[in-house]
């Protein structure tokens, strides 16, 4: 049951009613409501992986317990390690098993010794990624003391597998969202308006840009050899606003169908696009996932403290760790080493929280800079996500020499019977948008919102791709 | 909650309204564009005469020059879709009949589209712009699963076909672009040839009874539409070029023309013949079946 199909928009309101009619009376009721249509909701992809989600959540629910009553730290320790290694080895099985076993074959082969790896025949549980770092917080926290375990096993139960979030994040830690599962929410009128409005715009974001772009990046990545350089720098370009719009445009209505319950998601996005250098972009891009490899990864590995050195390591083993979370290929790997090594010299040179303050533009020279800033690092964001995207690093490579060598930068018509820049309008009237309501969460409220509801239906219906359905990528990690 | 519920209402309200406005602009420019496609000019003409109208594929669209038709005499038409199948073939036949065309002689290629009995997403999606209008269509497409949507949702034909005719369609109807499917009357020739040629492989073909087809033989019947259910070349290549002589074993009555062109130079692709060979097929087509009525 994805966001954006029919079958969500016949269960939210289902869920709606039922949670504000018959489960107001109570925090209880209203949370039985929820874990129950999160359940159902889980079970609408593959039900057996439900038993999974069952297990995972008791395992850290029990785990915290124990790590809270044991009286010695070899005791903690046990609990939060054994707790760790199960939820890793899922993940590991899971996600990242064939990968590996193909990974090691390949290398034995190149050896000279000839190996057929068994590989699992599994298909990836979805949202296994974002529900395990969810409890990995949990119980991480728990360790160092910083919150209290949960008793209340339903509560529980609801943080982890609450269904906005359950499949495709924000990553949610328990000092945020358990306290609110705590109480009764009262109904706000105000906070659902907002939530519908975020819903919108997110559809927008995934209907309209997503799924047009990834019509042409799709093209032009899967026959870069016959393209041209205008055609690949368009494919990177389109590639860059598809994961952009599928990916924030689903947080924005995983956080405003969470609104409508009176619960507040975290932030995962920030106009990533208008970062003035890589350090920014991924303090904007993300959010949740970055902060979750800042406060569990980077800081217990030494953080910013130590040697340069140290901290280059440090920076280098967060990227690939988080190029790797997204998936076993190697090209997400790549793709973290790259951020990395856009990272380093500003983590050398100590002007990696230069650009933490907001800005604005007027006709002078610092504006010109701050906008120069902006383009260098949306392209070489671009040219990071030329190996996300493609099949495999040595495709990546050909991609980017090709586009650096063949030179001609005339219109091309593709085999979708579509030309390679027809989608600049769109495009830039997307990204003035985004720039107009850069300090708002949504840019539908305000002055004259239901012309602009009508603008957003309109081009939903309109501009959006319905022929040919694309699901959210990020539900693959 | 009775603020939000008013909200809500006042939302799916505005949902409709825009649905209606989007379908009725939509159907509004389509009715009026007839250059973009031979379903549109179809639908938007009425009362033609033809001696002799060309249905099928792009082995139809690519194959068939009505100038050497009309050369001699005959007024001729290519209405030839590339990808549409019998289905839709049979349902530009009806609609011929409902626009009032006086045919004379059909040539209807029937060759690899008895192969199956399905229909095409992508040509039928051109004919939805007019389901309002046209009694034809309506119930050409009642049996359908999504016939209601397609029929009683607003916009929900656009959407449904958004790459055929959605907005970027609409916009090029609005703006009148036109495109090459009307020139030549319908002839669309093939000018770059694959070289070397990939062999077409018909191994898992078999020529199959047609509904569609047996439709369209009826309404020739009834309208005294004379009717030459042919087959088209291939190149000699071809896998499997058995298949043709099952077809006769369906259809007694479909002429075989797979022949008619062998030589490679002749083809752009093992599956369509090049201008030149379109026009050597023509010729022997004419030859068979037509006396010139006056000399060029």
């Amino acid at each position: 049951m994805f966001f954006n199909s029919l079958q969500f928009a016949i269960f939210l309101p289902i869920v709606f009613l039922f949670y504000w009619f018959v489960g107001n009376k109570s925090k209880i009721n209203q949370n039985y409501i929820l874990i129950l249509a999160s359940y159902y909701f889980y079970s609408c992809w593959d039900w057996r992986f439900l038993f999974l989600l069952v297990f995972s959540t008791l395992l850290d629910y029990l785990s915290a317990i124990q790590i809270e009553k044991s009286d010695t730290q070899k005791s903690r320790k046990f609990w939060l390690w054994l707790c760790i290694s199960i939820n890793l080895g899922f993940l590991g099985v899971f996600k990242y098993y064939n990968f590996f076993a193909d990974s090691f074959a390949e290398l034995f082969q190149s050896f000279g010794f000839n190996t057929s790896p068994i590989l699992l025949n599994v298909i990836l549980p979805v949202g296994i990624s974002f529900y395990t770092f969810h409890g990995l917080s949990y119980i991480i926290d728990i360790y160092y003391g910083r919150i209290k375990s949960e008793k209340n096993f339903v509560d529980y139960s609801l943080f982890v597998s609450y269904f906005p979030l359950l499949v495709a994040g924000p990553i949610e830690r328990a000092t945020h969202l358990l306290p609110q599962l705590k109480k009764r929410r009262k109904f706000n009128f105000e906070k659902a308006k907002e939530g519908i409005y975020q819903i919108i715009w997110g559809l927008v974001k995934k209907v309209v840009i997503a799924d047009t772009c990834a019509v042409y990046a799709n093209t032009i990545f899967d026959n870069y050899n016959s393209m041209n350089s205008l055609s690949l720098m368009l494919g990177a370009i389109y590639f860059a606003f598809q994961i952009y719009g599928d990916f924030s445009g689903y947080s924005d209505i995983a956080l405003g169908t969470s609104k409508l319950f009176g619960i507040d998601l975290l932030k995962n996005f920030n106009f990533p696009y208008f970062s003035r250098d890589i350090a920014e972009f991924w303090r904007r891009w993300h959010i949740s996932l970055t902060t979750w490899f800042r406060d569990y990864l980077y800081i217990p590995l030494g953080g910013s403290k130590g040697s340069k050195w140290m901290k280059i390591r440090n920076t280098f083993i967060i990227f690939l760790v988080s190029g790797f979370w997204h998936g076993a290929s190697w090209t997400f790997i790549a793709w973290g080493l790259i951020n990395a090594l856009y990272f380093i010299p500003l983590l050398v040179l100590n002007r990696n929280r230069n650009n933490i303050d907001a800005f604005r533009l007027s006709f002078n020279l610092n504006s010109f800079q701050i906008l120069s800033n902006i383009l260098i690092t949306f392209t070489i964001t671009c040219l990071a996500w030329i190996f996300f995207r493609a099949k495999t690093i040595n495709d990546a490579i050909l991609y980017i020499k090709r586009m650096f060598t063949d030179l001609h930068f005339s219109e091309q018509y593709l085999s979708i019977e579509r030309y390679n820049f027809e989608l600049w309008s769109l495009l830039l009237i997307f990204i003035l948008t985004e720039w107009n309501s850069r300090t708002k969460i949504e840019p539908i409220s305000g002055k004259y919102s239901w012309l602009k509801v009508s603008l957003c239906m309109a081009a939903i219906l309109a501009l959006g791709v319905f022929s040919d359905y694309k699901e959210f990528i990020y539900f693959q990690f | 909650m009775k603020q939000f519920f008013l909200f809500i209402v006042k939302g799916l309200t505005v949902l409709l309204l825009t649905m209606i406005l989007l379908d009725v602009f939509y159907t509004v420019v389509y009715r009026k564009t007839d250059n973009r496609n031979k379903i549109s000019f179809l639908f938007n003409t009425k009362n033609q005469q033809y001696d002799v109208v060309f249905l099928g594929s792009s082995r139809v669209n690519n194959h068939f020059v009505p100038k050497i038709f009309n050369d001699q005499g005959y007024k001729t038409f290519n209405y030839g879709i590339t990808r549409s199948r019998l289905e839709e073939s049979a349902l530009m036949l009806k609609l011929m009949i409902e626009r009032n065309y006086k045919i004379k002689n059909l040539i209807l290629q029937v060759d690899l589209n008895i192969n199956t009995n399905d229909h095409s997403e992508a040509i039928r999606s051109l004919f939805m712009p007019y389901i309002h209008q046209s009694e034809t269509i309506r119930q050409h497409y009642a049996a359908i699963p999504e016939y209601n949507k397609l029929l009683f949702i607003p916009f929900y034909r656009y959407m449904h076909y958004d790459s055929r005719v959605g907005f970027r369609e609409m916009y090029a109807s609005l703006v009148h672009k036109e495109t090459n499917a009307l020139y030549n009357d319908g002839f669309n020739a093939l000018l770059k040839n694959q070289r070397p040629m990939i062999a077409a492989d018909l191994s898992k073909y078999y020529p199959k009874r047609n509904k569609a087809y047996e439709e369209i033989k009826v309404i020739c019947k009834k309208n005294k539409i004379n009717l030459i259910a042919i087959t088209t070349p291939m190149c000699m290549s071809t896998i499997n070029r058995d298949y043709f002589n099952h077809i006769n074993s369906v259809y007694p009555e479909i002429h075989r023309f797979e022949n008619a062109v062998t030589e490679d130079k002749y083809f752009s692709t093992c599956g369509h013949m090049n201008k030149d060979g379109a026009i050597e097929f023509t010729k022997v087509v004419f030859n068979a079946f037509f006396k010139p009525k006056s000399k060029p």
